[in-house]
């Protein structure tokens, strides 16, 4: 990509997430104008615009509702973008996803545990729930990692299958616990389906560093993850350390996905179809895959959110059936449209 | 860069590919691996790139030890084109090449306008410049394959490796890649070391061969002394025939049958062919494979049939090069005729040296023998003498079979053979007959 186009690109994908957030925020059961909205977020951010004519319950709705919302969603479709262009490249396969090697299912297994423990034992302390998720989450890649490790090394077709085995197998054992779940399934169900609903500040600040400090790494591996899609050999031809940057990607890309997954239960399709689609944009080179997948990602998940607690109100629908809603058509579209080259 | 290969063993599980394999490669050589599957050419190219650590010794590249290298500063001494070029992502030719760069940079730094004319540069070497912006999908093989040299080349090697590069290309591609390898290592001072599958490319690009042989070296040197065709039968276990290049003067392998005994049921009889020009080679060959005594007569030396009659080790009465067919020839052509149960003329060029082979058609046709005279051609002037050779061959005309075409010959000399008591179905064996 030319470098004044990269710039244009962007800009572009910035401004629109910019818009996003504020239109997002105002978007609701009580409609707010989203020049209040605006004017909120900046006095609370800034203190330079004034915002003591508007009532205090409307402030309260756009900064202790909906903005931790509106920006999770950010954060989490941010983080499961990043992941799956970072797992694509790195597994060499279209069809890898965050989930691919099993860290969502072992999230998902963490969450349950942790939801039966507070609904059965009551026993319960603050982040529980995520802090449990995303033990889970490491717990799966670590295991998945030494499984898929032959002699020092990580081949990609043995990690692959690992994943899908622990995987599967950790599948079993959520629908077991499902089972002595007994009433509380829906509780399980729901965080399953994957949703914002009801996440804090607190959430934000939980996964804001794995995301920050992930991306650092990814983009300073970007350039590597380019060589190795010419193959492995040829990478290390190429200069690059192999094992130790699959080690060092692998690590990254599930850490930002455990912790993204740990606050949001398991969002699917945004991390398979939004990589393809910026892809078909700006081509495979990750120095820009990378940053305008992550901004892709962010706006995507903002209105699949905002579809997700509008379309039904008062009811909410769990964020991850929206996402599948609008993502397996699109992804169909993508590859008939393009016949069968979804490639990397 | 010189390389030094010093003792070099690689074991797979049990199976041990190399074996104690030790040879140099100078400078600005260009030096091609050879052997055949399985011999432990590729294992050695992927040892000396380091993608696969020996089990025991060791390879020097310049003054240092290969394992001393950090991967960033091998990629800058050496750069290698594998056998498998596909690829499955839509980056830009130039985009391919720039990732030549790759060990020049550090983590944070973009490519410069340098790197941008280092990979420049190596488009136009290739010539892959018009292809500069096309996906590497939209290639063909051969343009894939000079896209990876030219990637290989802006990282700016010491030394180049390749891995079969012309395997899975026409003969035009697999000559200009090859040429260009061989004009970077004389022109550009690069050294090269190239496992090559086809023996005469090697012998006509390489400066020096290595013939790789169950995991060891069994030679290496210039192509002369490898390409003997006692190493050829050795390591191949086939029967080659090593003439020099027409033009240049490199060994030129060329396949011979017989290693294979097929068909042994005419082995007890003979058959003269009276042969010149390259008239009778083909024949001559088919009736081996199908286990008759052959022998020809008279050919001059050097002839293409009489090369091809004493490489197929058939008895054959022989004249002087560029001479007439003498009258003693010709006696010794007729006493070998006496024990020969059939005899065939080839469609031979006729001149005033070589009338005689014409009268001892004519002499074996009147002692009864069955005379087979191939026309496959026969509106073709090939008298030269101006008469007197168009007037023997219509007499011989008039008492022999003429045949057609070859496949009419086997079947005729299979009925002969079978009428006289012996089984014989070298029709089925040599080629299927096309109207049965």
């Amino acid at each position: 990509m030319k470098t004044r186009n990269k710039y244009l690109l962007y800009t572009l994908l910035l401004s629109a997430l910019v818009v996003s957030v504020i239109l997002a925020t105002a978007v609701g059961a009580v409609a707010i104008p989203p020049r209040e909205t605006f004017q909120i977020i900046i006095s609370r951010l800034t203190g330079l615009w004034q915002s003591s004519d508007i009532p205090a319950t409307t402030q309260a709705i756009i900064w202790n509702l909906r903005l931790p919302r509106v920006l999770l969603g950010l954060l989490v479709g941010a983080s499961l973008a990043l992941a799956g262009v970072s797992f694509q490249g790195l597994l060499r396969n279209p069809l890898a996803d965050p989930f691919t090697i099993g860290v969502s299912s072992g999230a998902a297994v963490g969450a349950t545990i942790a939801m039966l423990l507070q609904q059965t034992y009551q026993i319960s302390f603050t982040q529980m729930l995520p802090i449990f998720a995303f033990a889970g989450a490491f717990l799966a890649m670590f295991f998945v990692y030494n499984l898929a490790r032959i002699g020092g090394q990580v081949p990609v077709v043995t990690l692959l299958l690992a994943g899908v085995v622990v995987s599967s197998f950790l599948s079993a054992v959520i629908s077991l616990l499902m089972v002595f779940a007994g009433e509380d399934m829906q509780g399980i169900f729901f965080w399953l389906s994957g949703g914002l609903l009801m996440r804090s500040w607190s959430e934000i600040w939980f996964v804001l560093p794995y995301l920050l400090i992930g991306s650092i790494i990814l983009f300073t591996y970007a350039r590597d993850l380019n060589v190795l899609l010419m193959g492995e050999e040829a990478a290390l031809t190429l200069g690059v350390n192999v094992e130790r940057t699959k080690r060092v990607l692998l690590v990254t890309a599930s850490l930002i996905t455990a912790a993204a997954v740990s606050v949001s239960g398991m969002i699917g399709f945004v991390g398979l179809i939004i990589p393809h689609a910026v892809r078909i944009v700006t081509g495979p080179d990750h120095r820009v895959l990378l940053p305008a997948s992550a901004l892709v990602g962010a706006t995507f998940l903002i209105w699949a959110d905002v579809v997700a607690r509008t379309v039904m109100i008062p009811k909410e629908i769990p964020v991850g059936i929206i996402t599948a809603f609008v993502g397996a058509p699109f992804f169909i579209y993508l590859l008939r449209k393009k016949k069968s080259e979804i490639r990397l | 860069m010189r390389i030094e290969i010093q003792d070099i063993s690689f074991t797979y599980g049990n199976h041990q590919v190399l074996e104690g394999t030790t040879f140099h490669v100078s400078s600005g050589k260009f030096v091609g691996i050879i052997g055949p599957n399985g011999s432990g050419k590729t294992t050695l190219l992927k040892v000396l790139s380091r993608i696969l650590q020996p089990t025991a010794g060791c390879v020097r590249i310049g003054e240092q030890s290969l394992s001393e290298l950090t991967q960033k500063e091998l990629a800058r001494t050496m750069a290698v084109v594998s056998q498998d070029t596909n690829v499955g992502y839509q980056f830009s030719v130039e985009d391919v090449v720039l990732m030549g760069r790759a060990p020049y940079l550090g983590r944070f730094q973009s490519e410069s306008l340098a790197d941008y004319e280092i990979a420049r540069h190596a488009l136009e070497v290739t010539g892959c410049t018009h292809l500069r912006d096309r996906s590497i999908l939209e290639l063909s093989g051969g343009e894939r394959q000079r896209v990876t040299i030219a990637r290989a080349l802006a990282q700016q090697p010491k030394v180049l490796l390749l891995d079969e590069p012309t395997s899975h290309l026409d003969i035009g591609y697999q000559q200009e890649i090859l040429d260009l390898v061989k004009r970077l290592s004389t022109v550009e001072g690069l050294t090269v070391v190239a496992v090559l599958h086809d023996l005469n490319l090697a012998a006509y690009f390489c400066h020096e061969l290595v013939l790789m042989h169950q995991g060891k070296i069994l030679a290496c040197g210039q192509p002369t002394d490898v390409l003997t065709a006692d190493n050829i039968e050795k390591v191949y276990a086939t029967r080659v025939l090593v003439t020099p290049h027409p033009v240049f003067g490199t060994p030129q392998i060329s396949l011979l049958p017989g290693t294979r005994e097929q068909n042994k049921h005419g082995e007890n009889h003979q058959i003269h062919v009276i042969a010149g020009g390259g008239s009778g080679g083909e024949i001559m060959r088919d009736l081996c494979d199908a286990g008759y005594k052959v022998t020809a007569g008279v050919l001059s030396v050097g002839d293409s049939d009489w090369e091809a009659a004493r490489a197929l080790s058939i008895p054959v009465i022989s004249e002087a090069p560029f001479s007439s067919v003498s009258p003693e020839r010709h006696q010794e052509n007729l006493a070998m005729l006496e024990t020969a149960q059939a005899v065939i003329l080839t469609e031979i060029p006729l001149g005033h040296g070589n009338l005689l082979n014409l009268e001892a058609a004519l002499q074996a046709a009147a002692a009864g023998k069955p005379v087979y005279m191939i026309e496959e051609k026969p509106a073709q002037n090939r008298d030269f003498t101006g008469g007197p050779g168009q007037e023997l061959l219509t007499k011989v005309q008039q008492q022999a079979q003429s045949i057609r075409e070859k496949t009419e010959l086997y079947r005729a000399l299979a009925e002969q053979f079978s009428s006289s008591g012996q089984l014989n179905d070298f029709t089925d064996v040599t080629r299927p007959a096309v109207d049965q």
